[in-house]
């Protein structure tokens, strides 16, 4: 089962910094020699399982948690073999006398380290010990693991991975705590891990000529970029992006999501699968590689519902896994109408078709995901995530009743982070909401011409800010962005080897930004705090776009729901 | 210039031509060759003199202190410095090739000195060895030298880059050897120097790790030196023979019968071609063929061989002897008749407007490629500038009439011309030969003339070749902050400016650095200022003691990494409350510290909250600190240690109370107290572990439960629990333990504040089907029907249950 995502179709050679990023990874271990136990700390797992080769990665699947032991063929023969493990406050049981720490430079990851090793000396166990920082060493942290007397134990690397290619046209940065650490924390490590994630791109592509931000981590991280630039130049000879533009979140809209596509995969309990593996999860990709789950995945349900009746019914709720921006009770309703009249029907049918292999899987989903969103606890869950969120009449009190004191540090967060604030006044939302027509009444969905048409006659702020700053630049919404919070920047660039050429045909942005061999130039839409697949599509759409010059490439701290974006700020005093 | 004068100067060695341009007359006065000790670097480089201690000193002929003295190729003096050192007698002198002047004394202490005559620290030591027993003799080659003590024993040190002597295996000789020499390192087949001693009528071979004896019989021989490419060795024999042989003594090349049995005092190799020996007034050249060519001096000289040549230093001059090259000796060779020779000619007589220009021309019209190509090969040898001109003159006249010839030749030449003309110059002194030149490598003379202070010739040198210019400059604004102690601050950051402003990308913070370590830290500050990249530029304020800008910068910058560095940094070096006030004015510093503090530092982080006024993030930590003190494995479910951990909980709450802002959090603390109060108490009366750390709903639902339904009114009325909370808190936990009696009782006590639909979400919830389509039925709800069937999906009597109800539901709407 390929794991990691086809991105031959890519418009930006991906595979190239996927391929580097391998190297790098297979480079470390190797020149670790003997044995060696690798210890990844999970989130990082998550991101590495989508750049490394499946024949370099084999996955056995554990009750307990997923771990992978991977081993590659050459390393095999060499006995150079790998254990692998999660990273947690257990002591590590191996036999092996190597212990390599895969570790993104965290603070709070430091005191995992620190104990296992404590653990390891008081015990009287003589180990080597490897630390690699993704994407680099910090200053931070090695100063924990002084303050631990364990500092000089340890050969301190770095893997700088910065940034991971999900699919052809997304890239994450795997930031996910970069919302929180920013807005609850004050912490910008993550802005800085942006600008160098873009700066690396342009090492390889070249410098971005158009920059446009709108939100303050967004304008923040064009200011970084640009001084980036001015320490270490990027030649502008080779231009393939052309536009960059970013955005912070600005809204934080209730997004839901019924599996938790991670990585380009949700993991499952097998039962579903109709696997006879009891109690072990299997990770089903979902991204482009999966014909099917492409096709169909940005497709509005009801175009869906017209071209292909019944089988494609069945991926619709499969597909609205990444459409989470449906409206919720229109979601429900969906659901459990299909539910109720058609999944188990469709599910013989599609057997004596003998359709795809992906179309079973796709119903199996289907049926597991109505089962799942018709339980009560599921939409119980719904409301109370609503209702953290919007906050709008809640009684923070009653909360803590209900859930307990220790939820004390959640509300703080989140009320650090302006979540809990009423909005002050409505007054803009609508202006803005008419002057960028965010509400489309008159959707023709059968033959779409307008963003709106992905969220069912809703356009997102987010990708309308993206179509106007393609288009024409920030000057003529000028206004309209002064309504939104956060400043806005726009700056042109030119590295020292700038053609005059280039720069003398600005009236011609057309001509001049078609690059020779009838490629449509790129502009790379960075979303600080994540993007949904939802407004992945949308964009995706507007790409599609007949008289769009360019194609778009997503970046972004990572791929969210109103879940993911939540979790990040729930922490428990207790 | 005509023809026949050109070779008229020339030497004839058998078929060879020889020739000897002064390159300089000397612009030194008084130094005597021979009442000194010199040393000259290769390659065109300086000269380093200093009295020979081992000769006589004549009296008030000069002074008595004893100065070395370092001087270019043209006998400009460049420095000098008065030789005090200890450690008895110069034994060995000699440049190494980055140029530094090592100079061995008698104990083995090696000093080296760089081209302004300043001692680099520290010195070096051939070992205990050479101080117990004297070092008698040196012997250099490019980066190396080996030393002979009088216990015959003999040292190394391969490499001056990475000085560390090493001693040679044991010679078990008994005499001093005649004659030492060397090969070279990268011509030996172990990669490591092997050194010949000249003992007795044999040769011994001196390795690290060995020693063997060759060519036998050869000897005696006085003295030995080893040709360029390590490939064969001049002898000269204890009979007056001049033997030049392979270096593995395989066979003997040729010998030649000198008419004197006393040893030169010298004898070199002249390019690869002959031997030179010189005795007191005589040069002799000597190759395998032919007479041997004599030179008189009525002055001392010295031999410096070249890879070409070899120069020859006077008291009043310094002479290139070269072998003429071939293109050179076609033009101008005696009746030549060579085309070359004949473009040559047609070019003078183009010049005096004689038809015979053509005719020559005509002549050689099939190989004017060749005659072009000659031409302006022998420019480039020539060492007369209006020579250079007139052949590259004829070469271009020539290249008029040639079709197909690489243009660019002639351009090339002269840009390689000019370069050289450049550093020959009297002023600068460096008369590198175009074969020199093209070994040593642009980049490597640049750096030469850096090292030399020459940085205006270099620099244009290094933009006419485009090559980068960074390296010149920056040197000479270190070397300019050096030599400008008398430039105040101000100025001299204007003067450094104008000219690193010429190279983008240079590093300011290196020159920073420098102008620190000379002392100028004012300076440094100014100039870090300039650095554009911030890692090297805080780094490096942090290190003069400019924390405060280090802090700015970062933040700016954005890099987090480099914050936390300084914050360390200042943390380390100021007292806590400076610390404090220094970051608290600096939010995004302030953010770091209390993150890395969140996590490891508590007790500091409060003091440092306290200190900057905000009491409710002492509260919310030391609130924190009431679940760390309960996770403690050795506090059990309802101990004493309740004690402790609630007083923390009422310190968090008295310390919210002290603001305005925090009346929730203050309310809380207290409830989540009176609530762990009521909870020990709860689990003491009812004997159960399980109520401390639940929340209100929890604990109402567990007394429920547990039938103490006093306890949970109580619990109630003590948190003013809703009425709505409460129904649905005892409506679900009734349902839980299947009290239906109690439930019904309940249900008409009073109205029910709740909805039937959550009221069949709760029966659903805990499986029952039929209470739940009941609820639901009541609430008239079809979809929550629906919905809830699904969840007794596997239950076939409970679905059915749920269809009656929806039709019934569907035929009401109807009706």
């Amino acid at each position: 089962m390929a794991q990691i995502p086809n991105l031959d179709n890519a418009p930006l050679n991906f595979t190239s910094l996927r391929d580097q990023s391998q190297k790098e990874l297979i480079n470390i271990l190797k020149n670790i020699r003997g044995r060696k136990c690798l210890v990844i700390d999970p989130k990082l797992g998550g991101s590495i399982s989508s750049i490394v080769q499946t024949s370099l990665l084999k996955a056995i699947l554990n009750s307990s948690c997923y771990f992978f032991w991977f081993v590659s063929p050459e390393a095999k023969k060499q006995e150079h073999g790998v254990e692998l493990r999660h990273l947690t406050a257990d002591p590590i049981q191996t036999e092996c006398t190597k212990v390599v720490y895969l570790v993104r430079s965290q603070i709070d990851l430091m005191k995992f380290i620190c104990s296992h090793i404590h653990n390891d000396i008081s015990k009287g166990l003589q180990r080597e010990y490897f630390v690699y920082f993704v994407p680099r060493r910090a200053v931070v942290c090695e100063k924990i693991l002084e303050e631990e007397k364990v500092h000089h134990l340890l050969n301190i690397g770095e893997y700088p991975l910065y940034a991971i290619p999900l699919d052809e046209d997304v890239l994450s940065f795997e930031l996910d705590l970069a919302y929180k650490d920013c807005l609850v924390d004050g912490d910008t490590t993550s802005l800085w891990h942006i600008a160098k994630a873009i700066h690396e791109l342009e090492f390889s592509f070249g410098l971005i000529p158009n920059v446009r931000a709108k939100g303050k981590a967004s304008v923040r991280v064009a200011d970084i970029l640009n001084r980036m630039q001015a320490e270490e130049p990027v030649n502008a000879s080779d231009v393939t992006v052309q536009h960059f533009c970013s955005l912070s979140k600005i809204f934080i809209q209730n997004r839901s999501q019924l599996l938790r596509i991670n990585n380009g995969a949700v993991e499952l309990d097998s039962s579903i699968m109709g696997v006879q593996q009891d109690g072990k999860k299997i990770k089903v990709p979902l991204n482009s590689s999966d014909k099917l789950f492409k096709e169909t995945r940005d497709l509005n349900f009801e175009v869906v519902v017209q071209v292909r009746p019944l089988a494609a019914i069945c991926i619709v709720t499969a597909g609205s896994t990444s459409k989470s921006n449906l409206h919720e009770a229109g979601l429900h309703g969906d659901v459990n109408y299909l539910q109720s009249q058609t999944v188990s029907e469709l599910k013989d049918f599609v057997r004596k078709l003998n359709s795809l292999p992906e179309m079973t899987r796709h119903i199996n989903l289907a049926q597991h995901l109505s089962t799942y969103t018709s339980k009560p606890a599921f939409l119980g869950r719904l409301d109370m995530e609503h209702t953290i969120v919007e906050a709008q009449s809640y009684d923070m009190r009653e909360l803590l009743h209900s859930y307990g004191f220790e939820h004390m540090a959640t509300l703080n967060n989140l009320e650090k982070a302006g979540l809990l604030k009423k909005q002050e006044s409505k007054g803009n939302w609508l202006t803005v909401k008419r002057a960028l027509q965010l509400v489309v009444d008159d959707t023709d969905t059968a033959n779409p011409n307008d963003i709106s048409y992905v969220f069912s006659g809703y356009a997102p702020l987010s990708i309308r800010l993206v179509q106007h700053a393609i288009r024409s630049g920030w000057r003529p919404i000028e206004d309209i962005l002064k309504l939104l919070p956060g400043p806005h920047s726009e700056t042109k660039r030119s590295g020292f080897a700038s053609s005059p050429s280039f720069d003398s045909l600005p009236g011609a942005p057309h001509t001049a930004d078609k690059v020779g061999g009838g490629r449509r130039s790129l502009v790379l839409v960075v979303f600080i705090g994540g993007v949904t697949f939802a407004e992945i599509s949308a964009l995706r759409f507007l790409s599609a776009q007949e008289g769009m010059a360019y194609d778009l490439v997503v970046g972004t701290t990572k791929i969210v729901s109103g879940h993911t974006l939540t979790e990040a700020f729930v922490e428990n005093l207790g | 210039m005509t023809a026949v004068s050109v070779a008229a100067e020339w030497q004839q060695l058998y078929d060879r031509y020889y020739r000897k341009p002064e390159l300089y007359q000397l612009r030194w006065n008084h130094v005597d060759l021979s009442r000194n000790k010199v040393a000259c670097s290769p390659f065109g480089g300086p000269i380093a003199a200093i009295r020979d201690d081992s000769k006589i000193v004549q009296l008030r002929s000069e002074s008595a202190l004893r100065k070395l003295r370092i001087f270019t190729s043209a006998g400009a003096q460049i420095s000098e410095t008065v030789w005090k050192n200890p450690g008895g007698r110069l034994i060995g002198m000699s440049w190494t090739e980055d140029q530094t002047l090592i100079c061995i004394t008698q104990d083995g202490t090696v000093y080296r000195y760089n081209l302004h005559a300043q001692l680099i620290e520290p010195n070096l030591s051939m070992g205990k060895e050479c101080f117990e027993n004297s070092v008698v003799e040196c012997v250099f080659w490019g980066n190396g030298v080996v030393c002979v003590n009088e216990a015959f024993q003999v040292f190394c040190i391969s490499d001056f880059k990475n000085p560390r002597a090493v001693r040679m295996a044991e010679t078990g000789i008994e005499d001093f050897p005649l004659c030492v020499a060397v090969i070279e390192p990268q011509y030996t087949m172990s990669g490591n120097v092997e050194v010949l001693l000249g003992v007795g009528d044999h040769v011994m071979l001196v390795e690290e790790d060995g020693v063997q004896q060759v060519g036998a019989g050869v000897g005696p021989l006085q003295k030995m030196v080893v040709s360029r490419n390590g490939r064969y060795l001049a002898s000269f024999t204890h009979d007056g023979r001049l033997l030049v042989m392979s270096t593995d003594f395989s066979n003997i090349i040729f010998e030649y019968n000198c008419e004197s049995a006393l040893p030169p005092e010298q004898l070199s190799w002249c390019g690869m071609d002959s031997v030179l020996l010189y005795w007191d007034d005589m040069l002799l050249m000597v190759g395998p063929f032919g007479e041997p060519v004599r030179y008189l001096y009525d002055e001392p000289i010295i031999l410096i061989p070249e890879c070409d040549g070899v120069r020859i230093l006077s008291n009043t001059s310094m002479e290139f002897l070269q072998r003429v090259p071939d293109s050179t000796v076609s033009i101008f060779r005696i009746g030549s008749t060579q085309p070359a020779a004949l473009l040559y000619d047609a070019l003078d007589h183009f010049d005096r407007r004689s038809a015979k220009a053509d005719e020559n021309l005509r002549l050689i019209r099939s190989s004017l490629p060749e005659a072009v190509e000659a031409c302006i090969d022998a420019a480039g040898h020539e060492f007369d500038i209006s020579r250079q001109r007139t052949l590259l003159r004829a070469a271009s006249y020539g290249q008029a009439f040639c079709s197909h010839f690489q243009r660019d030749r002639i351009q090339e030449m002269s840009k390689t011309l000019r370069v050289l003309n450049a550093v020959r110059n009297q002023e600068i002194g460096v008369p590198l030969s175009i074969q020199q030149y093209k070994l040593l490598t642009p980049s490597v003379l640049i750096g030469r003339l850096i090292n030399a202070h020459q940085h205006l010739v270099a620099l244009r040198i290094s933009e006419y070749l485009g090559l980068n210019q960074e390296v010149v400059i920056m040197h000479w604004a270190c070397s300019k902050i050096t030599a400008s102690l008398a430039i105040p601050d101000i100025s001299l950051l204007e003067i450094l400016l104008d000219k690193l402003k010429l190279c983008k990308g240079i590093s300011y913070a290196t020159v920073a650095a420098h102008a620190d370590k000379t002392g100028r830290r004012k300076l440094a500050a100014m100039l870090i200022e300039h650095e554009p990249r911030s890692s090297k530029q805080v780094p490096l304020l942090l290190s003069i003691g400019e924390e405060d800008t280090a802090l700015t910068k970062t933040i700016e910058c954005g890099d987090t990494d480099l914050v936390y560095l300084v914050l360390f940094h200042i943390w380390q070096k100021r007292p806590s409350l400076e610390f404090f006030g220094t970051i608290q004015a600096r939010p995004l510093g302030r953010d770091l510290f209390i993150s890395y503090a969140r996590c490891y530092k508590h007790e500091f982080l409060k003091d440092f909250f306290l200190s900057t006024g905000q009491l409710q993030e002492v509260a919310f930590l030391l609130w924190k600190e009431s679940w760390e003190v309960a996770k403690n494995p050795m506090a059990s479910k309802g101990s004493p240690l309740h004690g402790p951990r609630i007083k923390l909980i009422e310190k968090a709450q008295s310390l919210f109370s002290e603001t305005k802002e925090h009346v929730f959090e203050s309310r809380a603390a207290d409830e989540h107290a009176k609530l762990l109060r009521m909870q020990h108490e709860l689990e003491v009366s009812t004997k159960q572990p399980i109520f401390v750390d639940s929340s209100i709903s929890d604990t109402i639902r567990t007394c429920i439960v547990l039938g103490n339904h006093r306890a949970a009114v109580k619990v109630k009325t003590e948190f003013k629990v809703s009425e709505k909370r409460w129904y649905w808190l005892k409506v679900f936990a009734l349902a839980t333990i299947r009290d239906w009696d109690a439930l019904e009782k309940f249900s008409k006590e009073k109205r029910p504040p709740i909805d039937p639909r959550e009221r069949a979400e709760a029966y659903a919830r805990i499986g029952m089907a039929k209470e739940a389509a009941d609820a639901a039925s009541q609430a008239k709800d079809g979809e929550l029907l629906g919905r809830l069937k699904l969840t007794f999906a596997q239950n076939a009597a409970a679905s059915s249950i749920f269809d009656t109800l929806r039709d019934r539901l569907s035929f009401q709407g109807v009706s």
